[in-house]
């Protein structure tokens, strides 16, 4: 397989239609969730912003915690807006998903499903692409089965990209992110990393960063060369004493 | 004004259980424990025509009756019963009143001024609400008159008449009893000791005699106020009519010849009835925010279904998704609605909608918006459709309000410059961690019965509590936050807290870990 296309200049994000995020491990799921979202994003560059949906089941969100808007990774943390809906069970979440997307009001909607058939995803595309509207379903576990989704992604959380002034802190976001169906062309598999100026989810193996990351990285194996282990710290209470 | 008047009040099923039982009518009554041991409350016909009377005790009436079946009244049962039925009898007045001066004399008013040419006249109102409360299986008299009073006195004490002409309720009051006028039974004593019998014989009085014999210690309650209720009786004196809710401003209303049993028979009229409320609500610039379905029964109760909207509308095909969305099948049509009501209980001006500077395309997608929200919240509940909207506070979980979604803003939250985590736990959830040194950051901790092992962590971000929120609720005080943001060795990131500062904090308390969120 030649190397996949750069993300995410091969995918352009405001491509209207249905996606399908899975996480690959349960734990991976907030990852899912923030990949999920910005692939729904709304359109920055048009100047009108419809707001973003969210619909989970009441258990999810017990179970798995509710969204907190100031953690939430939009482009815009203000922009826009954000409804929440609550559902009982798959059947409303379903229907929620269906009537945001036909009705044009809103930009992006994600659903947190567990198990839609054919039919609902068939009818989720045609709602997405009738309302001008992107939608992601967001599965916890692997998808399996028919789906009428244009993308289906596979979530891993990674360990984060080193942070440059403080080397036993977790610097940007990092997740594996595997295509594993796509109409379009061949699967593949991307590293990538949270850009907060930018507010994307960029290539962790190129862009303008790179440097920064090479800097941070050679600050942490010069202090490990100078036999301190930056991640220890009871070597670090010496080196305050000495 | 109408006052219709329950001869009994009890209960209707376990009238009907009484009555089903056999094809003669039982002797039945309600009983309750007062200070002379167990009374009747209430008694039915067939109870009526042996003899038995309110308030007579029970020992007597056994006496008397011997298969006499009692139950003990529940006056929050009957109360409730008396409300029912006031909301169906909105069907033929939008004023109606309760009447609960005391047991046995409940009753309902009805306004129904410039009203009953709409069923035939007075007389062919009144057997038209007679007969519709005996097929629900209600012993009721109606009376009409000019005033509140002289309706009551006519309706309890009125024999063949049920009709004051208009003017004419003092001749029509003159023969009846003075307990007719409402008053304390001290006060009906009273009169009867001075030969006073009749209303009638009231009239030629003197007031000033009459105020000053009967103004008594409690003449500030509603005691013996003759005057004042004789008055109120023949319309001198004001009597304000409280209605159980307040008549709607925008309502359409569709009476039915056969009463209808289906779902399907109120979506054939609900076009309809959208569309005149549509009008009325449209020819006044106003939209509804609220809309309230009731279908009122043949058996004397109501059943309805309600919507609210997030922005208000006069568009009827909108009003009328909103009702289907909401479940036509709620509606519990028992053995037929004969009448059905659309009201818009709650209504504001609407704005007008412009479309200028920011092209078409915002307004549409406003309007598309708001119907959005109407729609997922009238199937899915009020509650169901949130947003957040920033709040005053560090706390993270005090920091986010949840407010229903609407189509006219949104929340503008700051750009937090600080980590945040994307999904919160609300409760935090306990962990058990391990931290090597007492103010560091953990080193391992257990979450949902897995260890986790901590490779990177950032932090401590420090919160105060908030010790002008001490709630009685809770005696120990608040106590200090550090976050930490925490990474463990198979990449994923959390968002711990240590709840308390060792030794210095509440010295009988260690600390404690929680995990309040994660991040991607």
């Amino acid at each position: 397989m030649s190397d996949p296309p750069p993300f995410p200049e091969g995918f352009p994000v405001p491509e209207r239609g249905l996606e399908e995020v899975a996480a690959a491990e349960p734990q991976d799921l907030a990852a899912a969730l923030a990949f999920a979202l910005l692939r729904v994003s709304p359109e920055p560059e048009k100047g009108l912003q419809r707001p973003s949906l969210f619909v989970a089941a009441k258990a999810w969100l017990r179970e798995r915690g509710r969204p907190f808007a100031q953690g939430w990774p939009m482009p815009s943390p203000s922009g826009g807006g954000l409804i929440v809906v609550a559902v009982a069970d798959e059947r409303q979440a379903i229907w929620a998903l269906e009537e945001a997307l036909k009705s044009g009001a809103v930009g992006g909607a994600v659903a947190a499903l567990s198990a839609p058939d054919f039919v609902a995803t068939r009818r989720l595309a045609f709602a997405a692409k009738a309302g001008g509207a992107a939608a992601a379903i967001l599965r916890t576990t692997g998808a399996e089965g028919l789906s009428a989704a244009w993308r289906r992604w596979r979530i891993g959380s990674l360990a984060s990209a080193p942070q440059a002034f403080d080397v036993r802190a977790p610097g940007p976001a990092r997740l594996r992110a595997e295509l594993t169906r796509r109409r379009d062309g061949l699967p593949g598999v991307w590293e990538l990393e949270w850009d907060d100026d930018r507010r994307i989810w960029r290539d962790a193996k190129s862009g303008p960063a790179a440097a920064e990351q090479a800097r941070g990285l050679r600050l942490a194996a010069g202090l490990a060369g100078d036999g301190l282990d930056p991640f220890d710290p009871v070597s670090e209470g010496s080196r305050q004493v000495g | 004004m109408t006052v219709w008047t329950r001869s009994t009040l009890y209960q209707k099923d376990l009238v009907r259980s009484a009555e089903a039982s056999d094809q003669k009518p039982i002797p039945f009554a309600l009983v309750e424990r007062n200070g002379r041991g167990l009374c009747l409350r209430a008694v039915n016909g067939a109870a009526q025509k042996l003899g038995l009377w309110r308030g007579q005790s029970q020992a007597d009436a056994r006496a008397m009756a011997p298969d006499l079946v009692t139950v003990p009244a529940d006056p929050a049962a009957e109360a409730l019963a008396l409300q029912r039925l006031a909301l169906w009898a909105e069907r033929f007045s939008p004023c109606v009143a309760l009447m609960a001066d005391g047991p046995g004399v409940e009753g309902l008013a009805l306004d129904m001024t410039g009203g009953t040419h709409l069923f035939g006249g007075e007389p062919a109102f009144i057997a038209a609400f007679e007969a519709r409360l005996a097929k629900a299986g209600i012993l009721a008299r109606v009376a009409m008159a000019d005033s509140l009073g002289a309706a009551w006195a006519l309706a309890r004490f009125g024999g063949l008449t049920q009709i004051a002409p208009e003017g004419g309720a003092r001749e029509a009051l003159a023969d009846l009893p003075v307990e007719a006028l409402r008053l304390d039974p001290e006060a009906v004593i009273l009169l009867k000791r001075f030969g006073l019998q009749r209303i009638g014989d009231l009239y030629p009085l003197p007031r000033a005699g009459l105020a000053r014999r009967f103004r008594g210690p409690r003449a500030g309650a509603m005691g013996l106020k003759v005057v004042e209720r004789l008055d109120q009786a023949l319309g001198f004196r004001a009597e304000p009519v409280v209605p159980v809710r307040p008549p709607p401003a925008y309502r359409s209303f569709q009476v039915f010849a056969e009463p209808i049993t289906e779902t399907a028979g109120v979506a054939l009229y609900l076009p309809d009835l959208a569309k005149a409320l549509a009008e009325q609500l449209q020819r006044d610039g106003q939209g509804a925010r609220r809309l309230t379905l009731t279908g009122y029964r043949v058996d004397g109760a109501t059943t309805s279904i309600e919507a609210g909207l997030s922005a208000a509308s006069a568009q009827p095909s909108h009003l009328l998704r909103l009702l289907k969305e909401k479940g036509l099948e709620a509606l519990d049509l028992g053995f037929g609605i004969d009448a059905l009501m659309l009201s818009a209980p709650v209504a504001e001006p609407t704005l007008a909608q412009q479309e200028g500077l920011d092209g078409e395309r915002a307004a549409t997608e406003a309007a598309a918006l708001a119907g959005l929200i109407d729609r997922l919240q009238a199937k899915l509940g009020e509650d169901a459709v949130q947003t957040p909207r920033p709040r005053g506070s560090w706390l993270p979980e005090r920091s986010e309000g949840w407010d229903a979604a609407s189509s006219l803003g949104f929340g503008a939250f700051d750009p937090v410059l600080r980590p945040r985590p994307i999904l919160l736990f609300h409760p935090p959830e306990r962990v058990e961690a391990i931290a090597e040194l007492p103010d560091s950051a953990p080193a391992r901790f257990t979450w949902r019965r897995v260890a986790r092992r901590v490779v990177r962590a950032e932090g401590p971000e420090r919160i105060a509590p908030e010790w002008w929120r001490l709630s009685p609720a809770s005696p120990r005080p608040p106590r200090t936050r550090d976050y930490y943001r925490i990474e463990d060795e198979t990449g994923r990131r959390y968002w711990l807290f240590r709840e308390g500062l060792y030794g210095r904090e509440d010295q009988d308390r260690t600390p404690e870990w929680w995990l309040h969120g994660v991040f991607a």
